[in-house]
């Protein structure tokens, strides 16, 4: 069970690392005033995050069950598509357009159906229009939002 | 302190007993004419349909929705126009509960804690009876929290100012000796999530001093807002679960699950009297609190009706308790959460100060005499509220069972759609592309922190009492240091000495839970295997 | 093939850059608000836009976008930084609040971040204190503030907001010491401490504040302005008659704005339509029955105010 516990040490680690660094930002900058609050904060975090990296370091952290290669390969197109969308394209390209190729494509990567079917790949894209078009009546029909408009729409 | 205790004296005994037969008392029923004039009543209909459909949309709060609203009412009289937020206010709220359970998306922080049980119970293929238990404890709770409006308004009143900023901040305080125990498998994971979302929530600038704190980049300059949060650590880790599948693995888990009858839940809810009043209870006491409002209601009944109950082990796995405790407690909430508005004029929630002006926009302002001067407009309203109660628990039963299915769509659709709609929803919220963009980066950081044991709850009811604890104390502070202390006015008087034992209490709870469940460790062992 | 391709983004991309104003408005106008939505400042947006969507305003729809948080810096440099200046997006902005917070510093927003629209309300600051308060006159608590300087708990909106200002200015006139307690969740709270008696007194926005007296709640003492208000409160002294040297630097004065570089032709544009749209009988009907004072300036008329205004502000702030 070590690779468990080095699975563990890792995540507490950060945390514990993070929790120092807030602390440290809480205790140099200034108006004192307006990082008070974050100081009470930050001794508990710091406090907290030491108590869970000694449990994790000895062995005694055992809820979670980490994240295994396999996982983060299975999770790793869809989060790509999902990264591009949401830092890139969903301004670059538009919010509709980018939202229908990023439902389209994450639909059709994990879906089941055969990729060497005609017919799969039409229901992908009836799927996909109707989808957007509930979005699109919902959002910008209904609720008038205004969203990034991009090259096209 | 001193309104505190005139409550229990018998100066406000004699106001209850003046509320009750005075002339408040039965009348608002001769007001319910007013709410079945033809136009009217199709206000309140499409009221309610309106506000559940806004409630369910992702990233719209109640608040936001009623707002939407506001300028439909310029055309209507002002009983028509208050017809209509109040049937919309009322129904958003239990709206929300339908995007917490089908899609894992609370709709508003009123709704998180039924994200907890009602969307593991979508999941397992029982959609329709969260749903069905969620409207129907909405309803009850919410008609009794209306009740109270109507009776008990003049004690109430006096109620709600008696929180003044040192109160509030041991409420405040309360509500962060409740995230230890909130959701978590672990304690010390537990303790330190929900440091993690206050410090999450002291991020920006500071509310009073403008101060900027923590803005490593510009996205963070305006703060952590709520709703793109609960967004991303609820629904974004869900996507990533899916997604998590794979390919080959995502046909596996269509199991064909009968119909749900609506009698089998109305004999469940008949038979679950012991959440319902925790829920009841606690929703309209909070309610009440000026500042603090629904925000925790539905998680603090949540966690109660979890301690309180005989198999604590069963919540988090879809355990219709949980439904039923935090959606009764967020509606409960909605009609005491009115009586500073009605009878000081005070907003007790972001969601009331909207109603305030679509008050003031027909000249009616409300005040101690509102029941005197336009006792049509009041009495129609807060009928509108009770009779949309009713329409919405109908509306709600009547399509669960077709809104059920969209839990059990196929899984690579579910997650595309979720993705899809996280989008929208963080985006519409202030209309702001860092929005977006930090309800991603939390929802992918709190993925990998569930998967080591941290939990979603903890860490946002953090992020919800950061920025109240945090300003209350520096309120607090700066009063008390005109007066006699900080140590005079944080720790003397009575209800500050109620709060602080309740504080001591469930940090006592706490840690003797703590202490039992080390002791059944190897039992969660097992539980955690099977998982 | 690819240059085909670039060609066509490009040539969308030119198309989908600012139009001049031939067509403008072609599709809704965004009102960013700085404060949280129910707030005056809020609900009065959506009041006077109500009738943008009319052929004889603007012939587009106005929607708001409420930005809330540090006391409207955090909606104000968002709009100075990230909105785009092609008249699809205005502000809302807050006098003397923006101008205060820009000379205190720390923000990314000054006078000349922004181009005026023009003015719909103007907001005076009251002095109140609860019902039962031993205070019935601004004299009364200005002598017990002299006698107890810095006990005399006073509820604002904020800080660097017209309350504070108000507070600043009466402290340098009566040279005695209030204790400003900036609330949390703006006016309506600062109201609540003041009713619930957990200040002494507060300042709080006329409409507000007359509403409050109105229900009882509250009892006004000063107005925070050059002439007493003669729709709402005709019998409240200004704080010059209560012998104060305070003028009207904290009046809250509530109006449209553009960010720098929007076109000059959509800005004369909106110019010449917005007042009109703010005097539509029904907008002024909507106003006057929530008690919200209005006060309709031109773009060139709320230039003067806010040149005044920066420099009256600098001086005031120049001592903290």
């Amino acid at each position: 069970m070590t690779s468990s516990r080095a699975q563990h040490v890792v995540p507490a680690g950060v945390v514990l690392a993070l929790a120092i660094l807030v602390a440290w930002l809480s205790f140099t900058q200034e108006p004192a005033d307006s990082f008070l609050f974050p100081r009470i904060i930050s001794v508990f975090f710091v406090a907290l995050a030491i108590w869970n990296f000694a449990r994790a370091a000895l062995g005694m952290a055992k809820v979670g069950g980490g994240i295994d290669m396999g996982t983060a390969g299975r999770i790793f197109p869809g989060l790509i598509i999902m990264s591009v969308t949401v830092f890139w394209a969903a301004k670059a390209l538009g919010f509709y357009v980018a939202c229908t190729l990023a439902f389209f494509l994450i639909f059709s990567l994990y879906d089941p159906a055969p990729h060497s079917q005609l017919g799969s790949w039409l229901r992908r894209i009836v799927v996909t229009v109707a989808f957007m078009a509930v979005i699109y009546a919902l959002f910008a029909m209904l609720l008038q939002v205004q969203t990034p408009r991009g090259i096209f729409l | 302190m001193k309104t505190f205790a005139s409550l229990f004296s018998l100066h406000s005994l004699a106001q209850i007993v003046v509320a009750w037969e005075g002339a408040s008392g039965l009348e608002f029923l001769g007001y319910f004419g007013g709410v079945f004039e033809p136009i009217a009543f199709m206000l309140l209909i499409g009221g309610t349909i309106g506000g559940l459909i806004l409630g369910a949309t992702p990233g719209l709060s109640p608040t936001m929705a009623v707002a939407l609203l506001i300028p439909f009412t310029f055309q209507l009289t002002p009983t028509q126009g208050l017809i209509l937020l109040g049937a919309a206010y009322t129904s958003t709220v239990a709206g929300g509960a339908v995007s917490a359970i089908l899609l894992k998306i609370p709709g508003a922080p009123a709704n998180i804690a039924t994200a907890l049980d009602g969307n593991a119970m979508a999941v397992k293929g029982e959609g329709a009876r969260a749903l069905h238990l969620s409207f129907l404890s909405s309803g009850i709770g919410g008609v009794i929290g209306v009740l109270l409006l109507i009776f008990l308004t003049p004690v109430l009143a006096k109620w709600a100012l008696a929180f003044g900023p040192s109160h509030l901040f041991w409420i405040a305080i309360l509500g962060v000796t409740v995230i230890g125990s909130l959701d978590s498998k672990s304690f010390v994971k537990g303790l330190l999530s929900g440091c993690i979302g206050l410090w999450l929530s002291t991020i920006g600038y500071d509310d009073i001093q403008g101060a900027e704190r923590f803005i490593f980049f510009d996205a963070l300059e305006g703060g952590i807002h709520i709703i793109p949060a609960l967004i991303g650590l609820f629904a974004i880790p869900q996507v990533m679960e899916m997604l998590a599948k794979g390919r080959n693995q995502t046909l596996i888990e269509q199991i064909d699950v009968p119909p749900h009858a609506f009698s089998d839940s109305a004999r469940e809810i008949g038979k679950s009297g012991k959440a319902l009043t925790i829920g009841t209870v606690i929703g309209s006491i909070v309610g009440l609190i000026p500042g603090v409002g629904g925000q925790i209601a539905g998680l603090v009944a949540y966690d109660q009706s979890r301690k309180m109950s005989k198999t604590p082990e069963k919540f988090g796995t879809g355990h219709a308790e949980g439904v039923i405790a935090a959606e009764s407690a967020n509606n409960a909430m909605v009609g005491p959460s009115l009586v500073p508005l009605l009878t000081l004029s005070i907003p007790g929630s972001p969601t009331a100060a909207v109603l305030l002006g679509g008050l003031l926009i027909h000249g009616i302002f409300p005040g101690s005499d509102i029941f005197t001067k336009h006792p049509e407009v009041v009495w129609t309203f807060i009928n509108s509220m009770l009779l949309g109660q009713i329409l919405m628990v109908v509306f709600g039963i009547a399509t669960a069972a077709y809104a059920a299915k969209i839990a059990r769509a196929p899984v690579p659709i579910m997650a595309a759609g979720v993705t899809v709609l996280a989008v929208f929803g963080a985006y519409s919220v202030q209309q702001s592309m860092g929005d977006v963009h930090i309800m991603f980066a939390l929802g992918v950081g709190m993925y990998v922190l569930q998967k080591f044991g941290f939990s979603a709850a903890p860490l946002v009811l953090g992020l919800i009492l950061g920025p109240l604890a945090g300003d209350y104390f520096v309120n607090g502070s700066m009063i008390a240091a005109a007066q006699d202390g900080p140590w005079v006015y944080f720790f003397t008087g009575a209800l500050n000495i109620v709060l602080i034992m309740l504080v001591l209490a469930s940090v006592a709870y706490s840690f003797w839970s703590n202490m039992l469940q080390g002791r059944s460790a190897p039992e969660q062992l097992k539980s955690e295997a099977a998982e | 093939m690819k240059h085909i391709l670039t060609t066509a983004l490009l040539s969308a991309a030119m198309l989908a850059s600012p139009a001049l104003a031939e067509g403008y408005p072609d599709r809704p106008i965004g009102v960013g608000v700085s404060y949280g939505a129910g707030g005056a400042t809020d609900f009065q947006a959506r009041i006077v836009t109500m009738t943008a969507g009319n052929e004889d305003a603007l012939g587009q729809p106005m929607y708001i976008i409420n930005k809330p948080g540090a006391g409207g810096r955090k909606g104000w440099n968002w709009f100075a930084t990230e909105a785009e200046a092609d008249g699809y997006m205005t502000s809302a902005y807050n006098v003397p609040h923006f101008i205060a917070q820009s000379i205190k510093g720390g923000v990314k927003y000054s006078v000349d971040s922004f181009e005026p629209i023009a003015n719909w309300g103007a907001d005076p600051a009251v002095v109140i204190v609860g019902k039962d308060s031993e205070f019935n006159s601004v004299g009364d608590m200005i002598t017990f503030a002299k006698a107890n300087p810095g006990k005399v708990t006073t509820s604002g909106a904020g800080l660097f907001v017209g309350h504070h200002i108000a507070a600043l200015q009466i402290e340098r006139a009566c040279e005695c010491k209030l204790a400003y307690i900036p609330t949390k969740g703006g006016g309506a709270a600062a109201m609540k401490a003041v009713i619930a008696g957990e200040t002494m007194a507060g300042i709080n926005n006329l409409s507000d504040a007359y509403r409050a007296a109105q229900a009882g709640n509250v009892k006004i003492l000063g107005v925070a302005d050059l002439e007493r208000n003669a729709e709402f409160l005709p019998d409240v002294p200004t704080l010059k008659e209560a012998g104060l040297d305070v003028d009207n630097a904290s009046v809250n004065f509530r109006g449209l704005m553009v960010p720098k570089g929007t076109p000059q032709d959509v800005i004369d544009k909106l110019a010449a339509a917005v007042p009109a749209m703010f005097q539509n009988k029904r907008v002024m009907g909507r106003m006057k029955a929530g008690g919200s004072p209005m006060k309709v300036m031109s773009r060139e008329e709320v230039q003067k105010m806010w040149a005044a205004r920066q420099e009256s502000l600098k001086e005031l702030l120049a001592g903290l």
